[in-house]
């Protein structure tokens, strides 16, 4: 089945269509989507801040990191979990949007850089993270993750303007 | 002077009609900036609240969390206020009626009174009352958010 088959089945169902008929539960789920904002983009705008040591440069990464890693987590679920909802409500109609995968790509690719920083560089922070000046590779994941999201954001607030029927 | 009235006469002055005859991806520029205050306004918040709470970036002082958030805080608002107007006036008149508006208004007055008056008195001192310190922390934590959130509802009415 292609994209935009499954995406018409996902539109259809019964979990979709009353998600997008509803008076009350669209709007409480996307206004959730927005607050998890807060939780999961906020919180890594921070850390990534703090990369670039631009945000609180006299704290090791790690105290950062290690502390805020469930509540960032705790807000990328809630935030995915609500915009999975939305994605099924509306499916078919963003699925043909071209901010949309773009969106989704963008979401893969800062997944990709957050999971190889965790990998390669967080869990020997000890090593470099209470220098003044970060190693650049690092100072580039927080780069990456900045820009990534703000595509992520960018095109998430695009997807109504850049279709029809929304 | 109802609100009505101030709002018509601010839908029809000549930046009103020169933002509202702009191509309408304008809007969702202003809304995008609206946003990113929006982030950095709660996100200064959340941290800060967490942190009162005892939870969080416990191993820094609140004093010290207040200050390396503080220019986020101003510049959220800043942003927000800026984009809000960009937001606001093309459409004015259509807001007047909309209860949803007016309690987001009236609860970011209460908020921006309780930041600048209990959160600051609060989070001055490395160890505040802890009943004192959660209290605000939850009483902030629920009125930004609450902003927010009835923000989101405004255009739902």
């Amino acid at each position: 089945m292609s994209f935009v088959e499954i995406a018409q089945v996902l539109y259809d169902s019964q979990a979709g269509t009353a998600l997008r008929e509803s008076v009350y539960a669209f709007p409480i789920v996307e206004g959730v989507h927005l607050i998890g904002l807060a939780f999961s983009v906020g919180l890594i705008l921070l850390i990534d801040l703090r990369l670039i040591g631009v945000f609180l440069r006299n704290v090791p990464v790690a105290d950062l990191l290690q502390p805020l890693r469930p509540w960032l987590l705790g807000g990328f679920a809630l935030t995915i979990l609500t915009g999975i909802s939305l994605f099924v409500a509306e499916a078919a109609k963003v699925i043909i949007i071209p901010v949309f995968p773009l969106k989704i790509v963008a979401i893969a690719l800062a997944g990709i850089n957050a999971l190889w920083f965790e990998v390669k560089w967080a869990r020997r922070s000890a090593e470099w993270d209470a220098k003044p000046v970060l190693p650049g590779a690092v100072k580039f994941a927080g780069i990456a993750s900045l820009a990534l999201w703000g595509v992520v954001v960018i095109s998430g607030r695009l997807i109504p303007y850049l279709g029809a029927g929304l | 002077m109802t609100s009505l009235e101030l709002f018509h006469t601010l839908q029809s002055s000549s930046i009103s009609s020169y933002i509202g005859h702009q191509d309408h991806l304008v809007g969702a520029v202003a809304q995008l900036f609206h946003i990113t205050g929006l982030i950095l306004v709660l996100t200064s918040i959340l941290v800060v609240s967490l942190r009162l709470l005892g939870l969080g970036l416990v191993r820094q002082t609140v004093p010290q969390l207040v200050k390396a958030t503080a220019r986020f805080v101003w510049v959220g608002l800043a942003l927000l206020t800026l984009s809000g107007i960009v937001i606001f006036l093309p459409a004015a008149e259509h807001y007047d009626p909309n209860p949803i508006f007016w309690f987001k208004f009236k609860l970011l007055a209460v908020a921006l009174v309780l930041h600048v008056t209990l959160y600051r008195k609060v989070t001055q001192t490395e160890a505040a009352a802890p009943v004192l310190a959660k209290s605000t922390a939850v009483v902030a934590l629920a009125a930004w958010f609450g902003i927010a959130f009835a923000g989101r509802f405004i255009g739902f009415y």
